[in-house]
């Protein structure tokens, strides 16, 4: 049997347990369809740049990427002005949104790139690569829009990849599961995927078995990189208009997910279904602490302590512990039997 | 200690008010951000409004961070949670048009603060008319001038509309008088009290004659005022501008600021909910209606950019040395 993973168990625990306590301190309303709806859209955004914080901190090296909403924006805004110059928003609706979803994308892959070449090539700390590089999209994007925010427009199908549902649950909301599934199948199940890991276990030994490790440090940032970008469409979708100033506080959130998420800073360890729950779980909080009418400062403090918390947990493994006792003190109870082997 | 006290308290009755049914209503004012001098003003006007209406289920709300994603999901989540109406001091118009438009599908009532290019809201309450308001602040300068001298104005960027608009309402306002010659018009202040004292000690220097200085930005007159009262000219040269009362007391005490002219956040606020309530009651609103909030007794009402109206109260206030301490924030 797989070891039980703790994080896993208490992340899945914790979103019981909101919205239940969401449910009785609302009266049923946070509990309702239109509200798990309105917080399911608000959860890919701040999702897709957190698993793009824990792609780069399995990487290894010191691993993190600053860069993931300043990337999202100027995707935003690089594209929406292109695509809307070219484009009639309003007459080729799904044209517009194909294009500008693609061309967000490749400046999301681009962004991602340099990252990527300036880390593995050049050998920057990624903590300063990415700090450069979050300033120097955040430049271009005032440049780009001359500081203003700049209207993609709500044509149907863009109007539907932010608000719509299909069968309940919202087309972001999909789409971020798609793309979860799909890298937590790749990090699992390929080669890549396992040579990233080792890489961020241990660099030296990924070094003596001649992995590429120069090609997977960039693989990994341009992969951070098409994720901001499609956090930067899903934004786009949501909000109408782009602006380089939004979302300056995803830049932490997205590391407290991650971290969250028991994703290991030092690099090899993180799984996704854990980075997927984790944003949940803040989703969920934040917007019971907004049902309850709270100060937000309250909300910074709820996590704060729950970041601490988790740390906690992780550093003395108490769930593992406890999963230990109860299962050995079942055992004991029944007739011991000859263990399998 | 009493922070937190108030705090748990407050808590502790939302969560009583949420899990009651709503009683009449409920209007929710959503700021910029929490926990800043202005907005705390604010807080205490929609305080009142709650007293005046205590069927009515009313507070204020704002992120903690100053960044429109968050005030964002703020007003999502109410809106999810079905609050009534929505009384919103946007951060950012343009991010937030895309959840205006849907609240209101929903029948959500939104109404909207210091965003006159705001699309989607119903209304949007303005606290005075931009050339008015920058008219009052020279005719108030011209007053302590004499009507006669040099003078010179500030503005936070050159970017930044409303202050060009107060300031060439205020150049408009300056020719009845022949003798008032306005000289190196526009200096940029960029809202940063240094910098302003800086460039005031230049103009200070090249116009030892001027008599007067009309500013935009709320730092200006500190930056002005100190270059004054430095240079020994307290008295002698009036400066009238932007700012706020508490900031700039001591500059007023000293007369080294003539005065400051700003709106009260805290009747801004209440205005906002008087408003939520029309909507709510399924009111009309009306040209030169009363809102029963001081400064918006007679409003002006015109079509907004998007759907939505425009309403334009008379809320200026300019306070002086006699007056500020009835604003004190």
């Amino acid at each position: 049997m797989r070891k039980l993973d703790g994080r896993l168990a208490i992340l899945s625990m914790l979103v019981v347990v909101l919205m239940v306590t969401g449910g009785l301190v609302s009266g049923g309303t946070y509990l309702s369809l239109f509200n798990l709806q309105s917080m399911a859209t608000q959860v890919p955004e701040i999702g897709l740049l957190a698993i793009g914080v824990m792609l780069a901190m399995c990487a290894g090296n010191g691993g993190i990427d600053l860069s993931g909403i300043a990337l999202a924006n100027l995707a935003g805004v690089a594209s929406g002005l292109v695509m809307t110059q070219f484009i009639p928003v309003y007459d080729a609706p799904w044209l517009f949104t194909l294009c500008f979803t693609l061309g967000a994308v490749v400046v999301g892959i681009l962004g991602g790139l340099l990252n990527g070449l300036i880390i593995s090539r050049l050998g920057i700390t990624p903590i300063l690569c990415t700090l450069g590089t979050q300033m120097l999209f955040t430049g271009l994007a005032v440049v780009f829009s001359d500081g203003r925010s700049v209207t993609i427009g709500s044509p149907d199908p863009m109007y539907e990849l932010g608000n719509g549902v299909i069968m309940g649950v919202p087309y972001s909301f999909l789409i971020f599961l798609a793309v979860a599934l799909v890298l937590g199948a790749v990090l699992r199940f390929t080669p890549f995927g396992m040579r990233l890991m080792l890489t961020g276990a241990n660099a030296r030994a990924a070094d003596y078995s001649g992995f590429a490790k120069r090609r997977i440090f960039t693989v990994t940032y341009t992969l951070s990189g098409a994720l901001a970008g499609l956090a930067g469409v899903i934004i786009a979708a949501r909000n109408v208009n782009v602006k380089w100033d939004y979302g300056t506080s995803y830049l932490l959130i997205a590391i407290l997910v991650a971290v969250m998420a028991g994703v290991r800073p030092e690099g090899g360890s993180g799984r996704i279904v854990c980075v997927v729950l984790s944003a949940i779980v803040l989703q969920l909080l934040s917007s019971l602490l907004n049902f309850i009418g709270l100060s937000n400062f309250v909300r910074d403090f709820a996590w704060g302590a729950l970041l601490l918390a988790f740390l906690a947990v992780g550093r003395f493994q108490l769930i593992e512990r406890l999963a230990a006792g109860i299962a050995s003190g079942i055992t004991s109870a029944r007739v011991p039997r000859a263990s399998k082997g | 200690m009493t922070k937190t006290f108030k705090l748990g308290c407050a808590a502790a009755l939302m969560i009583s008010a949420a899990s009651a049914a709503m009683a009449e209503g409920t209007i929710t004012t959503v700021v910029k951000i929490s926990g800043i001098p202005w907005f705390d003003r604010m807080e205490t006007g929609v305080e009142k409004f709650a007293e005046e209406n205590a069927d009515m289920t009313i507070s204020q709300v704002g992120p903690a961070q100053a960044d429109s994603a968050q005030q964002l999901q703020i007003v999502q989540d109410l809106v999810a949670k079905g609050t009534d109406a929505l009384a919103v001091v946007p951060m950012d118009p343009a991010i937030l048009e895309g959840i205006f438009k849907r609240a209101m599908d929903r029948g959500t009532i939104i109404v909207t603060h210091e965003a006159d290019n705001q699309m989607n809201t119903m209304v949007d309450v303005e606290a005075f008319d931009n050339a008015e308001y920058g008219a009052a602040l020279n005719a108030r300068l011209a007053e302590c001038m004499g009507g006669e001298g040099k003078w010179t104005t500030f503005v936070g960027s050159l970017g930044s509309r409303t202050h060009m608009q107060w300031v060439g309402a205020g150049e408009e306002n300056a020719k009845q008088f022949p003798g008032m010659e306005l000289v190196d018009p526009n200096n940029e202040s960029f809202d940063d009290a240094n910098g302003t004292y800086e460039k005031a000690k230049e103009i200070l220097r090249k116009h030892p004659d001027i008599k007067g200085f009309q500013t935009s930005a709320g730092n200006d007159v500190l930056g002005v005022g100190r270059a004054i009262e430095e240079a020994g000219l307290t008295g002698k040269v009036c400066l009238v501008g932007t700012g706020l009362p508490n900031p700039s007391a001591a500059y007023l005490d000293s007369g080294a600021i003539t005065a400051i002219g700003f709106w009260d956040p805290q009747k801004a606020g209440m205005a906002m909910n008087a408003v939520a309530k029309m909507l709510l009651e399924g009111k009309e609103l009306t040209d030169g209606m009363d809102l029963g909030v001081e400064g918006y007794n007679s409003v002006t009402l015109k079509d907004g950019p998007g759907v939505g109206k425009l309403l334009i109260g008379n809320g200026m206030v300019l306070a002086d040395k006699d007056t500020y301490k009835d604003y004190l924030f």
